[in-house]
């Protein structure tokens, strides 16, 4: 037990409506406390979650502010509806800060118990800001009102060690685990820019701590920074309407409704409660849209071995309760018991392994051409517990394989390490020298824009090939779905607010394969539609999965399948139930545009909300190498023939590749005009004050910045 | 010819759907069918033939992440 | 394992059983608050309850479902969060719930019904069946 710095005893406000009213408020330079007033202004433009984080995060910084000048905050909310416990879904947080990979507001989710319980404690939102001078750890205590800052030096670094120590400190018994929750990130985030935060929560049945985690772009990164060891929450007595919604009669009814849903049809349709989302992973493979060795191709015939039928039959636990919150019955984080560790300072151990989700078994599987289940798992687990986004590491280990395997880089120049595609034991011994600060571990988690600057200048590698292959936009790294021939998905990556994550929009099949969106004005409207309602669901607390993982029985009968309009109406009627609110699909959607016009102008204001920040590298739209174009070319030479009327056949292969690069780039640039149209942007990217005025966001903050750009 | 998803595709005589979802090597499980704007449900993917100019719509209803 | 059984050919669609479940739990005549719901079909009466099947035990999503020493499956109301999970997933739909109260409620066997029903329709047997 380390000093107590700082106690703090405060009245827990009561909920009324999804909202406590309150925001708690912790500078760690003079470890001052404060409580804030959740004001009717903040929430009828921004709703909760994201929207009051980026609200405060605003107001904390300057246009001038790092992410680790002492003024970064790291806020977190879980929105008015989180902390239901009869839909599944219920209890996503949102967090932002200014990321380290950016330099822009990072937003990133993460399910579990750690926001539910914040709000039970009377928080709707947290921030953190300053510099602790020593390594803290900061208790909050729902039931007693009292906020504690402890030292917290002695405890370990790694999350799945530091989590078990302090839910058990905290409990007072076993069954008083569940009550605990605690975010904290691992020893891998002390060098580079991809650190991220686990959140974790006692599971009574495996008797051991879970994780989810707030992953993208470097949160964990600024929590070290911080000296934030761990936050830990505890709140004794969740019960079925700790929200005091306005008609809870039509939550339960809804609640059930959707349990059943799943009961019957889950089965069906994706197996979330088999396998997760890593049930997608065969059937990317066979429509060629699983990234492999680094987006070259979208496939592998070894593909095979890393089935979600492997999984479900070798390594994942089945048949017990898998939900992040109460209530989620779709029950996805699935993991993989008692999986012996054969490498680093746990070889030899037995843990669970919080996955495969999809982005695990396709980043750190088919993207490092790795194809071993058993690898994958483990290159999982150490990512979790050394806190490093392991999207990022995925997709940046993948650009440094790429690099190596083109002569740009060699062994030496990564202290030995033999990264070709497909070595999982050098993957494996990265992530141990990034937890130790070692050799290239040092360097490979800073993240590919900066790689891309430190390989051109010191290790002379060629600027404009690493500019086509690294898989990054505004600094982040992309998410793990092969999108070459969706342009669609090109724009719903590149032009995404904080950079090419799939949460804003995920339109690959309706555009390669559906082909439902064939013109420009199409996909603009469905880069409006998407992120907008997408958006939503980290205003209010939600997971996205309910809403499309598995739809209604008669789904497919309606008028637009692809928005699943009976689970959105799910969405509205909870809303309404719990807030008292009248908000209709429309409303719902103007509630998410004020959000992300909001985070938008943020990034103008940060000096990356133009049209130059929304390009994607060349890799992201067609083949860059001569590979590349071969592994494709019935396709890329029908294309050639079918919209530029040339003739493949009268054309070497060179001339080909450079047609079909200017065709394309020049595709995506009508596509951000369309985009940038539908949006109410100028054609340079900013929001004009017309569209603010619209959906009542003509804040003086957010004209002041977009008039000088007009 | 047919039409499939709104591109123009080889027809046969006697082609059924399963053919067809074959052909294009649709293996997703969760596909919707709908030939000229009728919906043709999974049990009669095998039954159900197609002709000649039809146009066939097959709607993957893939969430993705 | 105890598991309450309903004879259909000696049943009369009384609801005397409904009543004194409903009165016996939560004071009041109204038949959604009893955990054996009777069903008419042409004047045979069917008796929906829990059958003890256990399914419910490891969806839960709070771990608050056990099997008692007599094999009967009970929620605890300490764990429960009345997330209702166990509600929409009951394959046989004899998991109930209501708006005032904080956690579903089932058939835990208990004889209460079948000391009320005039024609001895429902009996609680012990069977044998392995349990989960």
């Amino acid at each position: 037990m380390g000093t107590i710095l700082k106690d703090y005893s405060y009245t827990p406000a009561k909920i009324k409506r999804g909202y406590s009213g309150k925001s708690l408020y912790i500078n760690l330079a003079d470890l001052r406390i404060e409580q804030k007033e959740i004001t009717e202004f903040m929430k009828e433009k921004f709703t909760g979650g994201k929207g009051f984080d980026l609200w405060y995060l605003w107001h904390a910084i300057t246009p001038e502010t790092r992410w680790d000048s002492p003024e970064n905050e790291i806020v977190m909310s879980v929105g008015p509806l989180g902390g239901i416990t009869q839909y599944s879904g219920t209890g996503k947080t949102l967090l932002c800060a200014i990321s380290p990979l950016t330099g822009i507001p990072i937003d990133s989710n993460v399910g579990g118990y750690f926001g539910p319980l914040l709000k039970f404690s009377g928080w709707d939102a947290f921030e953190i800001q300053g510099k602790a001078d020593r390594e803290i750890l900061i208790f909050i205590d729902g039931n007693n009102g009292r906020i504690q800052i402890e030292d917290a030096a002695e405890y370990p670094e790694d999350a799945h060690l530091l989590a078990e120590e302090l839910t058990k400190k905290y409990s007072e018994n076993e069954d008083d685990m569940v009550n605990v929750s605690v975010a904290c990130t691992g020893s891998g985030a002390k060098y580079g820019y991809m650190g991220m935060i686990n959140f974790s929560f006692y599971d009574p049945r495996r008797k051991v701590c879970r994780f989810k985690q707030a992953a993208r772009g470097g949160l964990g990164t600024i929590l070290h920074d911080k000296k934030v060891k761990a936050l830990v929450v505890k709140y004794r007595g969740v019960k079925p309407n700790l929200n005091d919604a306005a008609d809870i009669s039509t939550i339960n009814k809804v609640g059930v409704k959707y349990h059943k849903e799943m009961h019957d049809l889950d089965q069906k349709q994706n197996k979330m409660r088999q396998i997760g989302t890593a049930n997608t992973v065969m059937i990317m493979s066979q429509y060629d849209l699983l990234p492999t060795r680094n987006f070259q191709t979208g496939g592998d015939p070894e593909t095979i071995k890393i089935s979600p039928k492997v999984f479900i039959e070798e390594w994942l636990t089945q048949g017990l309760h898998d939900g992040c919150w109460y209530g989620c019955t779709m029950s996805c984080a699935k993991c993989a018991d008692h999986f012996l560790l054969t490498t680093g300072p746990y070889a030899g151990q037995r843990v669970t392994v919080d996955g495969p989700e999809y982005e695990c078994a396709a980043g750190l599987g088919a993207n490092l051409g790795v194809f071993d289940p058993q690898a994958i798992l483990e290159e999982n687990f150490y990512c979790d517990t050394y806190g490093i986004d392991l999207i990022s590491f995925a997709t940046c280990t993948a650009f440094i394989m790429e690099c190596y395997q083109r002569g740009q880089i060699t062994q030496e120049q990564m202290g030995g390490l033999d990264l070709r595609f497909g070595n999982s034991q050098a993957v494996l011994e990265l992530l141990h020298q990034m937890s130790r600060g070692e050799g290239f571990g040092r360097l490979a988690g800073l993240g590919i824009r900066k790689l891309k600057q430190i390989f051109v200048e010191q290790f002379g590698a060629d600027p404009k090939l690493l500019q086509d292959i690294g898989m990054e936009v505004k600094g982040l790294e992309y998410s793990e779905y092969a999108h070459k021939e969706s342009l669609a998905q090109q724009g719903g990556f590149a032009m995404a607010t904080k950079g090419p994550q799939h949460d804003e929009a995920w339109l690959i099949f309706m555009d390669m394969v559906n082909k439902q969106i064939p013109t420009f004005e199409d996909k603009a409207n469905a880069l409006y539609y998407f992120p907008m309602f997408r958006t939503w669901f980290g205003l209010v607390g939600l997971c996205k999965l309910p809403w499309n993982d598995i739809v209604p029985a008669d789904n497919h009968k309606t008028d637009s399948p692809a928005k699943v309009p009976e689970h959105v109406q799910n969405y509205v009627d909870l809303f309404n139930a719990v807030t008292g609110k009248n908000i209709d699909k429309e409303e719902l959607i103007i509630q998410s545009e004020r959000v992300y016009q909001f985070q938008r102008v943020f990034n103008v204001r940060m000096g990356k909300g133009e049209r130059k920040d929304d390009y994607a590298p060349y890799r992201s739209l067609g083949p860059v190498t001569r590979e590349e174009y071969l592994s494709r070319q019935e396709l890329y030479d029908k294309q050639l023939r079918e919209f530029q009327q040339l003739d493949p056949e009268a054309m070497g292969l060179d001339e080909k590749i450079a047609a079909t690069r200017r065709y394309r780039e020049d595709q995506y640039e009508q596509l951000m005009d369309a985009v940038y149209r539908r949006r109410g942007w100028t054609n340079n990217g900013i929001p004009t004050p017309e569209r603010l005025k619209a959906i009542g966001m003509d804040l003086p903050e957010l004209l002041e910045v977009i008039e000088p750009k007009l | 010819m047919i039409k499939v998803n709104t591109e123009e595709s080889p027809w046969r005589p006697g082609m059924t759907v399963r053919a067809l979802l074959d052909e294009k090597l649709f293996t997703f499980r969760h596909i919707i069918v709908r030939i000229n704007g009728e919906f043709v449900s999974e049990e009669d993917f095998e039954k159900q033939t197609i002709q000649d100019g039809d146009d066939v719509l097959v709607l993957h209803l893939m969430a993705g992440g | 394992m105890k598991v309450l059984t309903h004879k259909q050919e000696l049943c009369t669609g009384c609801l005397a059983c409904e009543l004194a479940c409903s009165r016996a739990y939560f004071k009041t005549d109204d038949p959604n608050y009893s955990s054996i719901r009777i069903v008419e079909n042409n004047r045979t009466y069917r008796a929906r309850k829990c059958t003890q099947c256990g399914e419910c035990i490891n969806m839960c999503t709070a771990n608050a479902i056990y099997r008692d020493r007599n094999g009967v499956v009970r929620i605890d109301k300490k764990k429960c969060v009345g997330c209702l999970g166990c509600v929409g997933f009951c394959t046989e739909l004899v998991m109930f719930y209501a708006d005032d109260l904080e956690v579903p409620f089932k058939c835990i066997a208990c004889d209460i019904c079948t000391k009320a029903c005039p024609e001895g329709a429902l009996e609680v047997l012990v069977s044998r069946v392995k349990e989960n």
